[in-house]
């Protein structure tokens, strides 16, 4: 019998409450096999290093993420600007607009974790929803969920990411976490649909339904806990495809207009000559690696994470 | 960690062994062990198998090649997994047969038919694939596979475990004839005792990752040594009657990763004493024919390093 | 065969839901935002007066909504697409030229990371836990995680004529890029100067696209076969008396492909998001240049079709997957 009901069983909880308390303990366990795993654990520093920056911006970034620095009015990138390399007062040089782009590269690690995490979100429970509802049901209403899957999978969603944005003129920062998030929803819909499918052939489900439980019953009691440690990684790895969503629509030109992001950084750069011979390199380089370490520190703690939780590869 | 451990035995030509003990306590180990078959985490650190005077532990990687399959075979527990899904059944049998023998395709298809009637399932079906067959049907086609090669020695890894009861007694009495027909040699593994009770003339218990006793069935099941195997065997009522899953002994099976310390089996034992815990007994011979690994028997050393001997002849 | 044919049959009926779906989509959403279709289907320049009128008769605004879908419907069946603003030609006929230099570019990067990212991942499985799993299996995840036009650029700056590299180190390998081929050859022509050059212009985008795509294959290939040697079929095939390549060329690979072609036709969508992202880079003349130019000008009959066209393709690759899967896995039956 499923581990909620011994919980429901012993004390008086909601299904919904048991179900959450299954699903802690099992956390739990999970967290002391991170501890173990090497991989995780590198994934975890990184994180912890780039959240740290994030949430530290105001006092360790010498200046606003937009505040001018210096009157870049008449420079000529690369050319005429003496204020453009890096010196020892601006580590990684003046953008074109004057601002102070090591800064900058610190203030953007906000915009890429929130939008990252939040769009993830967005995304994991609306994936999550369709997931178990079409694959708990099945018959008609699973084949008009993956139908509406298939064509959300198949929309090519950054040109109309782009082309919604540009007919409504601009984008805050709720807005593109909603574009992000309601167009990246449907692979983990898929995942978790098998993984519904797979749990639903165990019996004990099978049992519970002869005893009379409802369906929504079935759903958060038994197949819920089972399904949320696949949920809880694999949202960890859609933050990871989220951020570098943000940055690829920055880098077309779709970002929010009064603060900066690594991507924006990057459409800067080279806007700013950044690639011409005797060019500032570093205004390309330094946000670059900060997106690739940042997204490799989600990558790799969600792969150990999905390795821990996925019995598959754990067999034998 | 030693999963398997003090585990010796040997097997004449023509002979049955039954292998018994909880799941878990390494059967399938040991068979994979036989073969040189240990998964990528797993090795074999000491001991040896003698087969026909080589020792089986030391030959070449070309050399064990030659001899799986052609002269050791094996069925494995469950027939669906161990079919490749993808492969229709008659390339899966005739494989062997080309690898071992220089045949040429046409030799090899009329093989896997002839051996496909040996089992019974008709010789056209040789194109379906495995999920096209129901489970019995498909430990068939393992059977038929397990002898392409007319192999000296078959393993049997808990043949019928998987199947119902009725397709079970199938099973055994065709491993059964077959076994006559050919003069195979059989490693029979099971947890199920009437099973071994009705084909093997000698058995061996495992328990733990070790071998507790080992002995003439007849003799073992009639008049068991080990305190396990009373256990065991009182379990079954009538061990020659209806099969039925035997009513277990109070207490887990032991941990593997991190076993008791002495004898094994001595946190489920009702005659444990002294030193039971702070030695570990060897298999030594207890009565002429019979052997044991248990203090109780004067006699019984405690255990040195622990060599793994197997032999056949 | 006949498996094979009521299989295809079922996902053709899919495929074409599907595709209906893309074409209903892309009309809602084009058309639920506020202000006139017709106006903002026409760029806000002085120049183009007059041209909303003309849309507005060609897609029928001032119809009723079923007219409208109707009127659009016919016209997307048709190919009737209307003009593109930037280029004054018809739409079609500027999505199919662009769609065959795409189609290169992503055709043959495509078939790179397959090759390539199928054998990476099957040495790595093979060796795991050895330095060759640990040291491409990190190298793979950070490339999974680079932003494909971040390393466009950073291509750019190493390998292009005239690069920063390039420029300091004149012995360096310099590959021309910007465009499909060299433009002082004049229009294209099947011949080795052309053929050379547009070779030559391929390897960065080509290259690019390839690194940024090539992980997903080769990690998951590693995982899927590492699940797949773990069978008891894989088992048995060992003590048949196979050699290990015996045994990864008949048992491994056979039972592990046909994952590998799913996932790949679910990475064709993530290629193309890449090419975009390339072209744009490259400055190579496909699709997705087109995209960005068409957006800059507000070329809203171009873009509502590229979103289309994006759709089919991809619909397209799914079923020509399910058709490898079919033949690849003899289980697969309607359900
Ligand atoms: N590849 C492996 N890695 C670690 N432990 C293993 C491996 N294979 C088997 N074991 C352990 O060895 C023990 C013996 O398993 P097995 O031989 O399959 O037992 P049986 O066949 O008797 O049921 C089990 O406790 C199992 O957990
Ligand atoms: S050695 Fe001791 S504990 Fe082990 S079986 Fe014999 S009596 Fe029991
Ligand atoms: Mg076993």
């Amino acid at each position: 019998m499923g581990a909620t009901d011994a919980v429901v069983r012993s004390g008086v909880v909601s299904p919904f409450q048991a179900s959450l308390r299954v699903a802690l303990r099992r956390m739990q366990e999970v967290w002391a096999r991170i501890r173990h795993s090497r991989t995780a654990m590198v994934g975890l520093a990184i994180l912890v290093f780039f959240i740290g920056m994030a949430v530290f911006a105001p006092w360790v970034a010498p200046y606003g993420p937009i505040d001018r620095v210096a009157d870049t009015s008449n420079c000529v990138p690369g050319v005429t600007c003496p204020l453009s390399p890096p010196s020892a007062q601006h580590p990684l040089g003046i953008s074109e607009e004057g601002a102070d782009i090591y800064s900058q590269v610190i203030w953007g690690s906000q915009i890429s974790l929130i939008v990252g995490i939040f769009s993830a979100m967005v995304a994991s429970v609306l994936g999550t929803a369709v997931g178990l509802v079409s694959g708990y049901m099945g018959g008609w209403v699973d084949e008009v969920m993956m139908r509406f899957n298939d064509v959300v999978l198949s929309v090519p969603w950054l040109v109309l990411m782009i082309v919604v944005a540009a007919r409504i003129g601009t984008i805050d920062l709720l807005g593109l976490i909603l574009v992000i998030g309601l167009t990246g929803w449907s692979i983990t819909a898929r995942v978790i649909r098998a993984q519904v499918l797979s749990v639903k052939e165990r019996l004990f489900v099978e049992r519970a339904r002869m005893i009379g439980s409802s369906r929504s019953h079935i759903l958060m009691r038994h197949i819920f806990p089972n399904a949320f440690p696949l949920i809880f990684a694999n949202t960890i790895l859609t933050v990871a495809v989220s951020i570098l969503s943000e940055a690829v629509l920055a880098f077309l030109g779709l970002s929010i207009y009064n603060t900066v992001s690594w991507g924006k950084v990057i459409n800067q750069a080279i806007g700013g000559g950044a690639l011409v011979i005797g060019g500032n390199v570093w205004w390309l380089i330094v946000p670059g690696l900060c997106l690739v370490f940042l997204v490799f520190g989600f990558y790799l703690f969600g792969f150990a994470l999905d390795e821990i939780l996925n019995p598959r590869l754990r067999r034998r | 960690m030693h999963a398997v451990d003090g585990v010796s035995f040997d097997l004449d030509e023509g002979e049955a062994l039954g292998l018994a003990g909880e799941s878990g306590c390494g059967k399938t180990t040991t068979a994979l062990s036989l073969m040189r078959l240990l998964p990528y985490n797993g090795k074999i650190v000491s001991g040896s198998i003698l087969f026909r005077g080589r020792d089986l532990v030391k030959v070449s990687d070309l050399r064990i090649r030659k001899i799986r399959w052609k002269e050791i075979s094996i069925i494995f527990q469950g027939a669906m997994n161990s079919l490749n899904p993808v492969r229709n059944i008659g390339q899966q049998i005739a494989e062997p047969i080309i690898l071992h023998e220089k045949v040429d395709e046409d030799e090899a298809t009329n093989r896997v038919g002839e051996l496909l009637e040996l089992v019974g399932i008709n010789r056209d079906r040789r194109r379906d694939f495995p999920h096209e067959f129901s489970g019995g049907m498909r430990q068939r086609v393992m059977i038929a596979m397990a002898l392409a090669c007319n192999p000296k020695i078959v393993i049997a890894d808990e043949p019928v475990t998987a199947l119902d009861v009725m397709i079970q007694a199938q099973i055994l009495e065709l491993l059964e004839r077959l076994r006559k027909e050919l003069h195979l040699s059989m490693i029979l593994i099971s947890h199920d005792l009437s099973v071994m009770a009705e084909t093997c003339e000698k058995v061996a218990i495992m328990y733990g990752g070790k071998m507790m006793e080992v002995g003439k069935t007849v003799d073992v099941f009639t008049d068991p040594k080990h305190p396990y195997t009373q256990g065991l065997v009182a379990a079954f009522p009538d061990i020659r009657g209806q099969r039925t899953m035997p009513a277990s002994i109070p207490g887990d099976v032991p941990s593997l990763i991190n076993p008791p310390s002495g004898c094994v089996f001595h946190p489920r034992c009702k005659f444990a004493f002294d030193r039971c815990t702070a030695a570990e007994p060897a298999l030594a011979e207890v009565t002429p024919g019979r052997r044991a690994a248990c203090f109780l028997y004067p006699g019984v050393p405690e255990v040195t390093p622990r060599p793994m001997t197997v032999e056949a002849r | 065969m006949a498996r094979i044919l009521k299989v295809m049959v079922r996902k053709g009926v899919n495929a074409a839901i599907t595709i209906f779906g893309i074409i209903c989509l892309n009309y809602a959403l084009l058309r639920l935002m506020p202000g006139d279709p017709a106006l903002s289907l026409t760029p806000r320049d002085p120049k183009y007066q007059g041209l909303a009128e003309y849309n507005r008769e060609l897609f029928g605004f001032d119809k009723p909504p079923w007219e409208q879908f109707a009127i659009y419907l016919q016209r997307t069946v048709t190919l009737d697409w209307g003009v593109s603003y930037r280029l004054g030609l018809p739409v079609f006929d500027v999505l199919m030229r662009d769609l065959g230099w795409t189609l290169v570019l992503v055709g043959t990067s495509t078939v790179a990371t397959i090759i390539i990212g199928m054998v990476i991942g099957s040495i790595a499985a093979q060796k795991r836990g050895k330095p060759f799993d640990i040291l491409s299996t990190a190298t793979g995840i950070f490339l999974y995680g680079m932003p494909i036009f971040w390393l466009g650029f950073l291509l750019l700056a190493v390998f292009e004529k005239g690069s920063i590299v390039g420029h300091y180190f004149t012995w360096w390998p310099a590959l021309p890029s910007q465009g499909y081929y060299d433009d002082m050859l004049g229009p294209w022509s099947w011949d080795g100067a052309h053929l050379t050059s547009a070779a030559q212009h391929l390897i960065l985008p080509a290259l690019t696209l390839t690194l940024g795509t090539l992980a997903g294959i080769s990690l998951v290939m590693r995982s899927s076969l590492i699940d797949v040697m773990t069978e008891d079929f894989v088992t048995t095939a060992k003590a048949k008396g196979l050699s290990d390549r015996q045994v990864l060329r008949r048992h491994i690979l056979p039972s592990g492909l046909p994952p590998m072609v799913t996932l790949i036709a679910l990475d064709i969508a993530f290629v193309i998001g890449g090419a975009y992202q390339v072209e744009v880079v490259f400055n190579y003349y496909g699709i997705g240049w087109e995209t960005i130019q068409a957006i800059d000008n507000l070329d809203f009959p171009l873009l509502q079709f590229i979103i289309v066209v994006g759709g089919v393709a991809i619909v397209l690759a799914n079923l020509v997957s399910d058709f490898i899967l079919l033949l690849l896995d003899p289980r697969i039956k309607v359900t």
